[in-house]
């Protein structure tokens, strides 16, 4: 985040970089995205899921030194990827710019991480897969499939490789990788922490299990197809892009499914709120769930994304999906998380609240400030003169967008400082205190 | 407790006494049709009137080059169809409000839903004054602080107003923010592609 709020400062004022390359926007844009998506949300869904698949399996973690090499070999990576993009080493695909040995790397640690996880369901004690593993599941297989077929690069040098995929087929090959990374990490993985904790937040059973269910088959079918409503316009054939629209649309019906059970679980037990600062924050994610889901299929139909695309709308719509949903889930988790497994009260309840109503000021400001940023932009660099021409250089519309930039960066400043707070929050509950060890439930009539 | 009428003067007293107001609106029992023709039909027609008049003077300014120019018979129809969205969203936000009041055990008249809406939406009536100069980041800049503040108004004054629990008043603004959010970025999305379809501004596609 913090690189972020610092690439957001580059817009506004371009010599921050002080010449130094590795402060360059290139770079650490790269960085900012690639440590948000892999550094902190694969961690929480590999934390997430290992948690919450022994307590719907009823039995302890598969191979657990298995799950300590995932914990600590992810890390690394992501740590030396990291330096790796600042040093300059590049893939060249958006979301999956490490080179070749952390293609590898990844690919290792993710088996391991799938041995523990299906390892652990294989042995479960319990009949049913609880919907929140499916979700997982899903992650695990679907990213892993992408992350291979898209990766698939002849290296040249230890640091250099080239795509396998020529031209166009490149592209598509990487929006099918790109957009279902978004579909099956940041969306079906987040759904199964969803599907977790914000039952046993709300001390209810989810709303209605039967549309859970259908909604992730539903959800599982259509995510694939949609990757080329990332290539409107270009130069891949168009019944590709058609059908990208289409099912873009179409997963709007088990999404939304997905965001009324969720509604409709935690409506029933408002009474949590009193005791639980978590639940708000589950229930704004929600809310933005509900905002990005739309916005995508909408954004997907093309008289649409001929405004929106190579704007700030775009920027706009994936900050309501990384601002307001995976974090904000990932925030309430914590919340409820951390206490537990130290087995003490939230440090300050007080503090929980400025952070939710800090987020909430931080992600409105962004999003409205991406808006009209976009939409102007979409309208300015569509706009023609009498000749035909355009009427408006590249140069001079970034030049009219730095007031929308000093905008987004205070937000970003302003949702950074809650992130602090609750960082400070859960240090202080965490601190001094051992980790509590227990065991996972016992089957249901063995106890 | 006793029942006064609803009075349009209420938002004159939203900026400095936003708690009076909510428990002066929860005492009443308004009428869907008053509410509507005394006063958020009048807030309604504010936001095109001032966008048609600065735009007619001054153009929009979207940050880059001149600004843009919109002939006054096709800026008198934007705006008119301004108005009427704005009351589409008005009367449909009421009625999901109303819709959702049933799940949160609020009160259920459309006329209090009316109320609370108009009063909620009040501040962003207002401060569309700034259409009278329109120029996009301006205009972000004073909407913005108001949008907050109205979001403010709705999570504070539902409960009171429907006679709730806070808690359940949190669920239900948050509901109906998610309902609000998507209702906006509609909007957004269709009048891109009115203009991509030859309504509006000129664009080159």
């Amino acid at each position: 985040m913090c690189a972020g709020v610092y690439v957001a400062a580059e817009l506004v004022w371009p010599t921050i970089d002080f010449g130094q390359p590795w402060l360059s926007f290139g770079r650490l844009r790269t960085l900012h995205t690639n440590v948000v998506v892999f550094g902190f949300g694969v961690p929480a869904l590999m934390a997430t899921g290992f948690y919450s698949v022994q307590r719907t399996s009823h039995v302890p973690l598969f191979m657990p030194r298995l799950a300590w090499f995932v914990c600590y070999a992810w890390q690394a990576a992501i740590l030396l990827g990291g330096l790796s993009l600042l040093a300059g080493v590049n893939a060249s695909k958006e979301y999956a710019e490490l080179e070749w040995p952390f293609d590898i790397a990844i690919t290792v640690v993710w088996l391991s991480f799938a041995v523990v996880f299906f390892g652990t369901i294989a042995t479960r004690k319990v009949k049913q897969i609880y919907i929140s593993n499916w979700f997982y599941g899903g992650l695990i297989i679907v990213i892993a499939m992408l992350h291979v077929v898209n990766s698939a690069a002849l290296p040249v040098t230890l640091t250099k490789s080239y795509s396998l995929y020529p031209g166009a087929q490149d592209a598509i090959v990487q929006w099918w990788y790109g957009h279902n990374a978004v579909g099956f990490l940041l969306t079906g993985g987040f759904l199964g922490m969803l599907y977790y904790f914000l039952p046993k937040q709300a001390d209810r059973p989810i709303w209605s299990y039967r549309l859970s269910i259908i909604a992730f088959w539903a959800f599982t079918y259509s995510y694939i197809w949609a990757g080329p409503h990332h290539l409107h316009y270009n130069a891949v054939p168009e019944w590709v892009q058609s059908l990208g629209m289409v099912m873009s649309l179409i997963l709007l019906a088990p999404s939304w499914a997905t965001m009324i059970n969720g509604i409709m679980t935690v409506s029933g037990a408002w009474e949590k709120l009193r005791s639980d600062p978590a639940m708000k924050f589950i229930v704004l994610s929600l809310a933005f769930y509900g905002l990005a889901t739309f916005e995508g299929p909408m954004m997907a139909i093309r008289s649409v994304n001929v405004v929106s695309h190579f704007t700030d709308w775009t920027i706009g719509h994936v900050h309501s999906g990384a601002l307001g949903w995976n974090a904000l889930i990932t925030f309430g988790t914590f919340y409820f998380l951390v206490p537990r497994l130290v087995g003490a009260e939230l440090y300050s309840r007080r503090l929980a609240n400025v952070h939710f109503w800090l987020a909430l000021a931080g992600i409105m400001l962004y999003l409205l400030a991406m808006w009209a940023a976009g939409v102007s932009q979409g309208l300015l660099w569509l706009s023609l003169d009498e000749l035909g021409e355009l009427r408006f250089g590249f140069r001079d519309i970034m030049a009219s967008m730095a007031p929308y930039y000093v905008l987004r960066f205070l937000a970003g400043v302003i949702f950074l400082a809650g992130a602090a707070l609750m960082a400070i929050n859960l240090w202080l509950t965490m601190s001094g205190r051992a980790t509590r060890k227990v065991r996972p439930p016992a089957p249901v009539g063995t106890a | 407790m006793t029942t006064t009428r609803f009075s349009p003067l209420l938002i004159s007293r939203l900026l400095t006494q936003p708690s009076r107001v909510f428990a002066d609106l929860a005492g009443t029992r308004p009428n869907a049709a008053e509410v509507f023709f005394k006063l958020a039909i009048w807030l309604g027609c504010l936001p095109p009137l001032f966008a048609y008049i600065g735009a007619s003077h001054f153009g929009w300014h979207l940050g880059a080059g001149t600004p843009l120019i919109v002939p006054k018979p096709v800026l008198a129809g934007i705006s008119f169809a301004y108005f009427l969205t704005l009351l589409f969203g008005f009367v449909t936000t009421a009625l999901v409000s109303q819709w959702m009041a049933a799940t949160y055990g609020a009160r259920l008249s459309l006329g209090i839903h009316m109320a609370l809406i108009t009063i909620v939406g009040a501040p962003l009536a207002i401060g569309s004054i700034m259409h009278l100069y329109p120029h996009v980041f301006l205009n972000v800049l004073v909407l913005v602080p108001t949008l907050i503040w109205s979001m403010y108004l709705l999570y504070r004054g539902l409960p009171v107003v429907l006679r709730i629990d806070p808690q359940r008043g949190m669920l239900m603004a948050s509901a109906l923010v998610a309902y609000l959010l998507v209702a906006a970025v509609s909007l957004l999305g269709l009048t891109a592609m009115l203009w991509i379809h030859g309504i509006g501004p000129r664009v080159g596609y």
